[in-house]
């Protein structure tokens, strides 16, 4: 499995970096009010907001090609997130599509949207 | 062929530039958050958008003779890709798309001067110069850059190959990128690309890499090349804007789809 690609300088996200979870619950209201809740799913799935700027060239392409080989959101890679160095092995891109501007010379800028899947 | 056209500076665009890389891929989410997911290669399509600014006259007309040509979005042509490496495989100089002087050996895991192993050691056991070349479908009226990571223990010259053109470089015992910029060959409508060892020479080569312009960028790893043919202008409109005596400005968006 291919591992989200690392900046020249090690790291995989810059200021400012986001991330969030997401659960999948039901809950049940009953004609006397009273609700029953229950988990529809395994557990929590996580997500990251990854916003890169002053790329140069070589930064760039490398993400333009990840892009490419996962084909979007299709493909599986592992992540380390950035905030606290934990791995999670089944993530997709969020989207099909990642933007890339080049600014000026060796300073491009992108962002790419990471989601922890199921299945 | 119909070939979007070089600025003056022999540059096919101006900063910023960006680039819309969209796949496209069926995703059915189940109640548990489970996916199930179908990809569709034939979706996905790429869109530049190039500011242009300060243009000439003569590259204004040009470039509206160009879309005039096109019909607007009607017409499709060739574009080479200003923020990709044309070249494809680029690290993996053992895949079919190149062609190797059958002297050369080729062997792969070289650590490179960026701190990969996409290195190659190449060295020529023949009597005669060989070369490692990758022809491709682009405009022979071009202007072209080619550069690369060179490195021999014991030195050496090696040639860099732009269609009939050829430019001699040293190669040291420590890595340095070499480049050479030419016109290539007028009315071809293909050109090759590459490096040219001498007779008995052994050296470890880096990052080939071929741009429509006369100066290198950063070496930029490519599977898929950036020639993109078939490309077309997203719009049916193209507006200029006069901004002084012989300086105009306009944004062009153009469109690729795999198909």
């Amino acid at each position: 499995m291919s591992t989200f690609p690392q900046l020249k300088t090690g790291a995989v996200a810059q200021y400012p970096a986001s991330r969030g979870l997401r659960f999948q619950n039901q809950v049940l209201r009953f004609l006397d009010g009273a609700e029953q809740r229950y988990r529809d799913s395994a557990g929590p799935l996580h997500a990251w907001e990854i916003q890169l700027a002053a790329l140069d060239e070589s930064e760039i392409a490398a993400l333009e090609q990840f892009v490419l080989d996962t084909q979007g959101a299709f493909g599986s890679f592992t992540f380390t997130d950035p905030w606290d160095g934990k791995t999670y092995t089944n993530c997709s891109l969020a989207t099909d599509e990642i933007s890339l501007t080049s600014v000026k010379e060796t300073d491009g800028k992108t962002s790419l949207k990471i989601i922890e899947t199921r299945g | 062929m119909l070939v979007y056209p070089q600025l003056s500076t022999g540059t096919l665009t101006q900063f910023p530039a960006r680039k819309l890389r969209r796949m496209r891929t069926l995703i059915n989410t189940l109640s548990d958050l489970t996916t199930v997911k179908l990809a569709d290669l034939h979706g996905a399509t790429t869109e530049w958008r190039l500011e242009y600014a300060g243009l000439s006259n003569e590259e204004a007309s040009a470039l509206q003779a160009f879309f005039s040509s096109t019909e607007g979005s009607l017409n499709t042509f060739t574009f080479l890709d200003p923020m990709a490496n044309l070249l494809s495989w680029t690290d993996r100089l053992d895949n079919q798309v190149w062609t190797t002087g059958s002297f050369l050996t080729l062997t792969g895991g070289v650590a490179d001067p960026i701190g990969g192993a996409n290195g190659w050691h190449i060295s020529n056991a023949g009597a005669g110069p060989q070369s490692i070349t990758q022809t491709l479908s682009v405009p022979g009226d071009y202007v072209y850059c080619v550069s690369v990571y060179v490195r021999a223990s014991q030195g050496a010259t090696v040639t860099v190959l732009l269609a009939s053109k050829r430019g001699d470089r040293v190669a040291t015992g420590r890595w340095q990128r070499i480049s050479f910029s030419a016109l290539g060959d007028s009315g071809a409508e293909s050109v090759a690309f590459g490096l040219e060892v001498p007779a008995g020479a052994s050296l470890d080569i880096f990052g080939l890499q071929a741009e429509a312009q006369p100066a290198a960028s950063a070496y930029k790893s490519a599977k898929t090349g950036g020639v993109f043919e078939n490309a077309y202008f997203r719009d049916d409109q193209l507006s200029f804007t006069a901004t002084g005596v012989n300086r105009h400005a306009v944004t062009v968006n153009i469109a690729h789809a795999n198909g």
